[in-house]
């Protein structure tokens, strides 16, 4: 059964909710982007198209694309708090490794995932788009959104910041993690069963 | 079993009655707008609300703000331990004292006019007091306590009437179920400080509160959720709602004073809960590092007792205990409510296993409790828009002749798709809102 899980994904071990740490912190404190730090324009313009591609995908509701733009160990998280809490100790809307990715996207296409039926619209826009070269070849990228979204007679928008951790594989910048930190993440939240 | 309002005196006043035919209850008690508010002093003003968990205020001076039946409240620990709750409200121009969610401190300083209180509420100063002339009394403009408070293991409730029993008396046979959900695994305590998920939902607090002990629903309404684990992980939790489920040893109970109980136990915790639970991530890795650190028997005992409880325990009106969560709806109006998860942690515990309990509580409110909440607004919608159809159906069971006595505790069971739940609840409410109605015209000298 469980063991037989073909998906490879992010471990969520100790280690890993240390490296969340340190990068929470980072992010937390974060002010202007040290000079070294600064990625190579190439880079960056290379980045914010896999921003503008991600945003379409999602937007069109193509999601097993979607999928393939995060490395078999991304994660998508979205917290419930605005403080940067310890993910050990504190539940969050969504904290996904790349298997309750597949298995989301999965519920979506059952057509009984009756939050989405009729599905929410939504269009992303992102702007203040920031990179900032971290350890490992890693990427860091910072972005805010405004997600106006639709749904039946519905309609409101979720707005935010997202931290995203960017590694090159076989020369394509691959999703490790995608922290989606709605402004108001601890107040409450109607329906979110939509991709932000 | 006898209910504290069996022995209240009879009372004439029924305003209600005609909402209600054996079986089925008028859309009007969901949608009406007089009836909600009517519903916050009669019912909300007159029984007992559960209102914070003490971990939440663990350390001395520790104090939260909530609303809980539209009431603001300070929840605070003196310095001596002691717990208090009062309204968040100035004595003097009706001001909401405290703005923040949570904090530490030695008082509160209302941001109007500077009246500042202590953290048990009373008033240490009014700026310029000369002003109030001699006969003005410190005292007199503390900060206005609940009617009663009392705590259960932990769970702190209050009442905004003096004019009910012991919490004891108003838990009953709940208390011992609060109790199993407590004493699981090695006991060590419940903490309730690892964050919330808040959600809002536009329906009326009874169609979740019905939800809560509706144990027809889970195929259909999680058919999504259940068709994509089954597919992947084959026999995991909850998919025993594929069968005939009435005929597996789960069941629904009434616990009396509208309180109910779902018993999933039997299937769930069968054989290894953990075995069986749906994986969340980490779920290979932290099992490896317990059975490394504290060998297979125990680490698996550990991770036993992380899963879901399989229980679902409703309180009236404003607790519903399920899994490893502490559900609270608040009602903010006749067609919205703020359903809020407390998550849970265990005091003590090895780091991974609270690490693991919160993926866990994240796994059913993003595959469920969306799908829950959506079918929640149809109801609303459906009932709201449509005067030509009037009734609610909650006969489940109530004609199969299914039901019995438990020999084991004397209390009333029917198959896991009953109705009884609702059938159970309503009773209550029916008893709390004549009652409150009837006080509330006589204490105003009406009737």
């Amino acid at each position: 059964m469980k063991s037989e899980a073909k998906t490879k994904t992010a471990s969520f071990d100790l280690a890993f909710y240390d490296r969340m740490a340190a990068v929470l912190n980072a992010w937390k404190h974060l002010g202007e982007i040290p000079l070294d730090k600064i990625p190579p324009h190439g880079m960056m313009e290379e980045i914010t198209r896999l921003l503008y591609l991600e945003s379409r995908l999602i937007d069109q509701r193509r999601l097993r694309e979607w999928l393939d733009l995060f490395a078999a160990d991304g994660a998508y998280w979205i917290p419930a708090d605005v403080d940067y809490c310890d993910p050990r100790r504190t539940i969050a809307w969504e904290f996904n490794d790349r298997r309750r990715l597949e298995e989301r996207v999965e519920r979506l296409e059952t057509g009984q995932a009756y939050s989405q039926i009729p599905p929410t619209r939504t269009v992303h826009l992102l702007s203040n788009i920031e990179g900032m070269l971290a350890d490992d070849g890693l990427l860091h990228v910072l972005c805010n959104f405004h997600i106006p979204a639709q749904r039946g007679q519905d309609h409101q928008a979720r707005s935010g910041w997202c931290g995203y951790i960017f590694r090159k594989e076989n020369k394509r910048w691959k999703i490790v993690l995608k922290r989606v930190n709605l402004f108001d993440a601890d107040q409450p939240q109607s329906n979110l069963s939509f991709t932000l | 079993m006898t209910t504290y309002s069996d022995h209240l005196p009879s009372l004439d006043h029924q305003p209600y009655q005609h909402l209600f035919k054996p079986g089925f209850v008028h859309r009007r008690l969901y949608i009406d707008e007089d009836i909600f508010q009517q519903e916050l002093l009669y019912l909300y003003g007159r029984t007992w609300l559960y209102i914070a968990h003490e971990s939440e205020i663990a350390n001395p001076n520790d104090f939260i703000t909530r609303r809980v039946g539209g009431r603001p409240l300070i929840i605070s620990r003196h310095a001596t331990g002691s717990i208090h709750a009062f309204f968040n409200r100035c004595t003097h121009r009706g001001a909401i004292v405290c703005r923040e969610p949570r904090g530490n401190t030695k008082g509160f300083i209302c941001g109007y006019h500077a009246w500042t209180f202590n953290i048990t509420g009373e008033c240490t100063s009014v700026p310029r007091r000369q002003g109030y002339g001699k006969s003005f009394n410190l005292a007199q403009a503390s900060l206005q306590p609940v009617a009663r408070l009392e705590s259960y293991r932990g769970f702190i409730f209050a009442s905004y009437s003096k004019d009910v029993p012991s919490l004891t008396e108003h838990l009953g046979a709940a208390a011992r179920l609060i109790d199993q959900w407590l004493d699981r695994g090695e006991k060590e305590p419940v903490v309730v400080q690892n964050g919330a998920m808040p959600f809002l939902v536009n329906a009326n607090w009874k169609t979740i509160y019905d939800n809560a002990g509706d144990g027809y629903h889970p195929p259909f309404s999680h058919e999504s959720m259940l068709k994509v684990f089954s597919n992947r992980y084959g026999d995991v939790d909850m998919n025993y709602y594929g069968s005939d489920f009435d005929k597996s040893p789960m069941y629904s109970k009434n616990l009396g004073n509208g309180h109910t109980f779902l018993d999933q136990r039997p299937e769930m915790h069968k054989l290894s809960a953990w075995k069986r639970q749906h994986v969340m991530p980490g779920y290979e890795v932290m099992e490896n590092a317990l059975i490394e650190k504290y060998g297979e028997a125990r680490a698996l005992s550990m991770l036993n007792a992380s899963t879901g409880s399989g229980m679902n325990l409703n309180i009236f009106p404003n607790l519903l205990i399920i899994g490893n969560q502490i559900q609270m709806p608040e009602p903010l109006a006749a067609n919205k409510t703020q359903l809020t998860w407390f998550a849970t942690s265990r005091e003590g515990v090895p780091e991974e296993i609270n690490a693991i309990r919160m993926r866990m509580q994240e796994d059913f409110p993003s595959f469920g409790e969306v799908d829950d909440s959506a079918n929640f607004e149809a109801c609303q919608e459906g009932m709201a828009s449509i005067p030509e159809m009037a009734w609610i159906d909650i006969r489940r069971h109530q004609d199969t002749k299914v039901g019995a006595l438990d020999p084991a505790d004397q209390l009333w069971r029917e198959p896991m798709s009953s109705d009884l739940h609702m059938r159970t609840y309503w009773q209550r409410w029916q008893a709390l809102m004549n009652t409150g109605a009837t006080r509330t015209l006589v204490e105003a000298g009406v009737a």
